[in-house]
């Protein structure tokens, strides 16, 4: 802890420096007081940016990736640090604030000289980057699960694509005897796009139309009486029912908790969610959800050697014994080792070279096997279904027998089909059309 | 009460009026020149586009609130409508650029499975048209809206809640994706715009210089209401509008003139923001930002116009600040400055500068009074 | 034609127990149990399933402590010998090992050296099953009701005769009409059922009537034609009367979010209603009032856990007087220098409402609290064809106190006197003596303790986050504004009012576009009346 705050106060220190200067200048407008130019990053460090939300609505999820992300760099300078230099974490507070993702994004890259930064959770906040790295040419690692239907040279993606989190809980649900789907999500773009791939999936799979239900609801809706009343009606047509629920975070909790107090129980009707991890249990009395599953790609009830040493650091680092550990911050486990990896080979911390170095890197995970980074910028994951617990941990009670490789463009969606990506030579193309035989729209 | 302005500003530009169009002058001039040079990092080039944004927008309430007395919180709605106008036509510029290299539908369209183009996309594709949409469309709205509330004398605070419900709906709403404005994600991934590449640093200057004038425009036309004759109208619903009434003024239209321009300012300074950031999303409608912008013309000191733009930057740039200096505690340094500010400077920061400045003429022996008309 | 229909059962069931031979309730040697037991050590889940159905068939109620740990997930195997154990958590990171069948006390273990058997809803479902069936003529009343309504649920024909020997013996109405009712379900299951018999369960699902009904005969499979058209009937005549019932629910669902919304504007209805200040940092307030619950519930966890129950009695007063001294403090260090600025204090109170929610993040960390539902407010109830949830009944019963309690106080005590007066005419008031300022404060705080009040009602049902005020304040607003501000009567029908709009709405429209479509009615309904539903009247408006 005291290494930490050690760490962090150097950041700031670095702010004060140019940073300061520089935006009060801009701030006025004056500009003509300007003496300080922005310095690369210094040589005796590496800095690496840590863009996640601190205040604002995502705070909830986020600051524990800021957590996770100054522990592994903590435990990398305690290695030695890399290429013989010390790590420098740089944090930011973006604010849940889209338009000032960009905006700390590019001060990160131009005004710190990071060398990779480990950030984003909202999609918007990811789309709202994406044009900052691509234009300074820096790498960003997005760990969280996403809609696919991108591939983008300066991005990792190292959480799920649809693929590798809701194809094999919509499968799994099938072994299990469920004919009839409520897919039920937040009224953005994650849950649209998994519940139009999911849609073409069962459909193509024989369900019929009216064995589906498609429900939105907004951010952060707590009033779930009415919905959860449909539920119960929609699954009493005499067919076994499921929940796919791709409900975003904050709305969960109001969620269960009606669920669990009209009496929906996961024999009656198991609900199976994308975005509820440890995290959200933890402001849950699970008793009542117990039997209820989640797909991801990393529970914390894993049984591996690395998994207990990760959550014993974990504990350690935050002084909290009830600290949960979840599938992003695997995610970030994953890429974080990656990145040190693929620096390493490339000898240096060059973009373009460390890019090129990734596709490939292999590191193990926390559950027992090793993920890849692929050419499409995606890695392979095992896909694990749990069962909630009344301690409020996951039972896994599958896994797919071995590692799902993420796939960036779906299968059934119409126009993502002919879609592949590929960043190695020759090709070095995200959205390659196998039908025009094109790279996206190039001539 | 409110802070009494003084009424007998007959010139278009005093004393201060010079001195902030010079500003603004000196900025569109020296930061090109400065980023040339290298003291200047690109960055800040497009942070002081988006700071000049701001400054236009509230400038646009403070018109409104500052002259007029109508409290608004519902102004982020406009900017983010203007805004909303030049992302759609930004997108169409995208073309078969887009992942999917679809050339009629935009990339969000096209993995919804939307088949063809929705009618309130026609005509994006034209600049033209977008520009004359990113004022008319706030307009309408302000119009609309202003001549119900109006009409049926919504007054104070009812008026100040129902715009919060206003933009609180649009909020809601755009967040559908069903309404084919890309939902939460909003329109991003710019290319760019005239057929200059938004990525480049030219571009941005330019976009920048552009804004400079935007806000010394905005200006010079809230500046032209307020010595009007009419300003003097607006100043006096402002401070009553019972009596206004009575004395014979229509006072419905001069309050609805006041709303639809501030709303149109705002939708060109939303115009201008999307390019320079880049992406422009529902988030912008959330009421919190609407009270973001009151905040920034309080702070700045209200019926001042030039406060109003100088409490934006100072807040914007605070934010930016604090946000990566205090990553954990900003928002008790923000918090705290908001309540310190209408606290101690009520008139906000450059009526407490006035205030100084009267303390000094006066203990030389002159009248601040008389002062001020020498200004 | 009950009474004959019931002797018949009756007899048909004492028909089948001649033919079975009594084995159901009976007891059998400890040997078989543990046999079976023993192959749980290892089993993937068909394996696991292999047992619960050999130990349902031995139907030896000695099983049912093995398979109620079963499900709980509490049976372990030691990985020295592969013996199976039931485990319980003990202080020290350690295990406690039992014996599943008859309680005894084994040895204190780490949790390396045993493995769990892991069950899934599959094998939950036919575990329940299982427990139904042997505990359907437990002495116990509520654990024969529970095995009823299990047997009712899970539908399987395997169940029959020990059910119909358990209809027998039973002597509870209540748990008699559901044995019948499960003894429908399962013919109604089972294909090769007698068609008479058939029939006459269509017919008791339909006077049954509720969705599970519905779900049974919607999932009839016969061939027979009239039997067929039957089920469809009763299918239509059940959609009748649920149709019925779904504007009851959508009524009770209205007036439980506008509780919701009363509970969170009420607060609001003193502090902008009547003292005119825009209280931004309302929500926030609401927000203490759900940590405190939190902090509460955190410490009788901890120290008496037998009090949970209690827990939201203590936090209630708890959290009025801490939001209140917040509040207290909001009006005493800032609004107080506001007066007479109304829309000032709109700024400064936001400032406050964003150092609050950061000093929650920093004090309690930026994610969800626990905060548990208390057992009688756990679950619901069926009445008729509503699904009336506990926790929705308590919070529309104590918004409705709260409610009263804040029309006592304003109308009936010297506070309520000198608070009307105070804000009727401030000097006036000054001059007869009331210390204006120690009125403002104590005005102020009641607003904020109510919204403490509420913000214990909303841990109930929502996220209590940095961010739950947050979520609240543009709706209050609306209630307040709505109903009529400085009118507490008026937030009440306000309150009440759009929740039920929005929950007629959301069937339609869902639920988004029902919260737009209620916004703008609110822009609209302000237009015809600017002041709201109950508007003050009189010189006391213009200002």
């Amino acid at each position: 802890m005291q290494q930490d705050a050690a760490v962090q106060e150097k950041g700031k220190i670095m702010w004060t420096g140019d940073l300061r200067a520089s935006a009060l200048a801009a701030a006025l407008g004056m500009g003509l007081a300007m003496t300080a130019v922005p310095t690369q990053a210094q040589e005796d460090t590496i800095k690496v940016g840590v863009l996640h939300s601190l205040s604002g609505t995502m705070a909830i999820s986020e600051t524990t990736l800021k957590d996770a992300m100054l522990m592994l760099i903590e435990q990398q300078n305690a290695k030695g640090g890399l290429l013989g230099k010390m790590l420098e974490p740089v944090v930011v507070d973006p604010a849940s604030d889209w338009p000032l993702f960009a905006e700390k994004a590019r001060e990160l890259i131009e005004g710190e000289g990071v060398a990779a930064t480990f950030g984003c959770w909202t999609s918007v906040s990811r789309k709202s980057v994406l044009p900052v790295f691509e234009e300074l040419n820096s790498i960003l690692f997005y760990p969280v699960q996403y809609e696919g239907e991108e591939s983008q040279r300066n991005v990792f993606y190292t959480g799920a694509a649809p693929n590798q989190q809701a194809i094999p809980a919509v499968d799994y649900l099938k072994d299990q005897g469920v004919e009839r789907w409520v897919l039920a999500g937040t009224d953005y773009v994650y849950p649209r796009t998994t519940n139009k791939i999911l849609e073409q999936y069962l459909k193509d799979s024989g369900v019929a139309a009216e064995d589906i239900m498609i429900n939105y609801t907004p951010f952060g809706h707590s009033d779930w009486q009415t919905i959860v009343g449909d539920i119960k009606a929609f699954g009493s047509a005499g067919k076994k029912t499921a929940v796919v629920s791709t409900i975003n975070g904050d709305a969960n909790v109001p969620f269960y908790k009606e669920l669990a107090n009209q009496g929906i129980e996961a024999t009656d009707i198991p609900v199976v969610a994308f975005s509820v991890g440890e995290e959200e249990l933890a402001g849950l009395d699970t008793g009542p959800l117990v039997g209820h599953l989640a797909a991801w790609n990393y529970f914390m009830s894993a049984d591996t050697e690395a998994n207990d040493e990760f959550i014993e650091a974990w504990h350690a680092f935050t002084g909290d014994e009830d600290r949960v550990t979840n599938d992003p911050m695997e995610a970030h486990y994953i890429g974080f080792n990656m990145w040190i990896k693929a620096v390493e080979m490339a000898g240096t911390t060059d973009a373009d070279a460390v890019i090129d170095a990734m596709i490939g890197v292999s590191v193990p995970n926390l559950t027992g096997g090793y993920s890849a980074m692929m050419p499409n910028h995606h890695i392979t994951k095992p896909v694990l279904i749990g069962e909630i617990q009344d301690d409020g941990q996951f039972e896994t009670v599958y896994e797919t027998a071995g590692l799902v490789p993420g796939d960036a463009w779906s299968d059934f969606l119409p126009d993502s089909k002919p879609l592949i990506s590929d960043w190695r030579l020759p090709m070095n193309c995200g959205n390659f059309n196998t039908e025009t035989g094109k790279c996206g729209s190039a001539m | 009460m409110l802070t009494p302005a003084p009424l007998n500003r007959k010139r278009l530009l005093n004393t201060r009026g010079w001195t902030f169009l010079i500003v603004l002058a000196a900025i569109a001039v020296g930061v090109p020149y400065l980023n040339a040079t290298g003291a200047l990092p690109d960055y800040a080039v497009s942070l002081i586009g988006k700071y000049l944004c701001f400054a236009l927008l509230a400038i646009a309430l403070d018109l409104l609130w500052g002259y007029c007395g109508i409290l608004s919180l519902g102004h982020g709605a406009f900017f983010a409508l203007g805004g909303y106008a030049m992302g759609m036509h930004l997108m169409r510029e995208i073309g078969d650029r887009g992942v999917y290299a679809n050339p009629d539908l935009p990339d969000f369209m096209v993995f919804l499975n939307w088949q063809e183009l929705p009618w309130f996309w026609w005509g994006f594709d034209l600049f033209w048209f977008a520009a004359v949409m990113a004022l008319f469309v706030p307009g309408l709205l302000a119009f609309v809206f202003g001549w119900f509330a109006f009409r049926s004398r919504v007054t104070g605070v009812y008026l100040s809640i129902i715009t919060q419900a206003m933009t609180y709906a649009l909020m809601l709403a755009f967040f559908r994706n069903e309404m084919g404005f890309g939902g939460n994600n909003g329109l991003t991934d710019f290319k760019d715009v005239l057929g200059f590449d938004l990525q480049s640093q030219d571009t941005r200057i330019g976009l920048m210089v552009l804004s400079t004038l935007a806000v010394a425009l905005g200006f010079l036309i809230c500046r032209a209401v307020v010595i009007s004759k009419a300003g003097k109208v607006i100043v006096g619903i402002r401070d009553s509008e019972s009596r206004m009434r009575f004395l014979g003024y229509r006072v419905e239209g001069y309050k609805l003139f006041v709303f639809v321009l501030s709303a149109m300012l705002a939708g060109l300074a939303g115009a201008l923001y999307t390019p320079q950031v880049g992406i422009i999303n529902p988030g912008e409608f959330s009421p919190a930002n609407s009270i973001e912008i009151v905040i920034w013309v309080a702070i700045g000191g209200r019926g001042t116009l030039v406060g109003a733009a100088i409490g934006a930057v100072l807040i914007a740039a605070a934010k930016t600040l604090l946000t990566g200096l205090y990553p954990e505690a900003w928002l008790f340094v923000l918090g705290g400055i908001f309540v310190f500010v209408t606290i101690f400077m009520p008139r906000g920061v450059l009526g407490a500068w006035d205030s100084m400045i009267d303390e000094m003429w006066h203990t030389r022996g002159m009248d601040p009074r008389e002062r001020r008309l020498a200004a | 034609m009950v009474r004959v229909f019931r002797s018949l059962v009756i007899i048909a069931g004492l028909f089948q127990m001649m033919m079975l031979g009594p084995s159901y309730g009976q007891t059998s040697d400890e040997g078989t149990l543990r046999a079976e037991m023993a192959r749980l050590a290892g089993a993937d889940f068909d394996g696991i399933a292999d047992v619960v159905t050999s130990l349902a068939s031995i139907g030896d109620p000695e099983a049912a402590p093995l398979l109620r740990a079963l499900r709980g997930g509490d049976i372990y195997w030691r990985k020295s010998d592969r013996l199976v154990v039931r485990a319980e958590k003990i202080p020290g990171r350690l295990l406690r090992l039992f014996d599943p069948l008859t309680g005894e006390t084994l040895e204190d273990v780490k949790k390396r050296t045993i493995k769990k058997v892991k069950v899934n809803n599959t094998l939950r479902r036919s575990i329940d099953t299982a427990l139904g069936t042997l505990t359907l003529r437990s002495p116990d009343r509520a654990t024969r009701l529970d095995a009823a309504g299990q047997v009712f649920r899970n539908r399987d024909p395997a169940t029959l005769p020990a059910l119909d020997a358990a209809l027998v013996d039973e002597a509870d109405a209540q748990i008699a009409g559901i044995m019948r009712d499960a003894r429908a379900a399962i013919l109604l299951n089972d294909a090769t059922a007698d068609p008479a018999e058939t029939r006459s369960a269509i017919e008791r699902m339909v006077a049954r009537g509720d969705p599970a009904a519905r779900n049974i005969l919607a999932g009839l499979d016969t061939r027979d034609p009239t039997l067929a058209a039957a089920a469809q009937d009763g299918i239509a005549a059940i959609d009748r009367s649920l149709r019925l019932w779904g504007y009851a629910q959508n009524i009770w669902q209205g007036l439980s979010l506008g509780s919701v919304l009363l509970l969170a504007a009420i607060g609001l209805a003193i502090t902008f209603g009547v003292m005119g200040v825009i209280n931004m940092a309302h929500g926030e307030l609401v927000m203490i009032g759900a940590y405190t619950t939190f902090a509460v519930q955190e410490v009788i966890r901890a120290s008496a856990p037998g009090l949970f129950d209690m827990s939201l009695f203590i936090a209630a007063p708890l959290a009025f007087l801490v939001a209140g001294l917040v509040g207290i403090c909001i009006e005493r260090g800032v609004v107080r220098f506001l007066y007479g600025r109304p829309l000032e204090t709109l700024l400064a109170t936001w400032g406050v409402s964003l150092i609050l929610q950061q000093a929650v993040r920093s004090i309690f960390g930026p994610n969800n609290r626990e905060v548990g539902n208390p057992s009688f407010m756990s679950g619901a109830f069926e009445l008729g064809g509503l699904t009336i949830t506990w926790n929705r009944l308590w919070i529309i019963l104590f918004a409705l106190a709260v409610f009263v309690f804040l029309l006592f106080v304003m109308k009936r005590t010297m506070l309520g006197l000198q608070m009307r007066a105070v804000t009727q005419n401030r000097a006036m008031a000054a001059n007869m003596g009331i210390r204006t300022g120690w009125v403002d404060a104590m005005t102020f705080g009641l607003g904020a303790g109510i919204a403490g009040l509420a913000g214990v009602a909303l841990s109930q049902i929502d996220n209590v986050s940095p961010n739950l005020g947050q979520s609240y304040i543009v709706d209050s607003f609306m209630v307040v504004v709505f109903g009529g501000a400085g009118n507490l009567w008026g937030a009440l029908a306000g309150a009440f009012t759009l929740g039920i709009a929005n929950k007629f709405l959301e069937p339609f429209s869902g639920a988004v576009l029902a919260k737009v479509l209620v916004l703008i009615f609110i822009i609209l309904f302000i237009q015809k009346r600017p002041r709201g539903l109950f508007a003050l009247k009189g010189r006391a408006v213009e200002g």
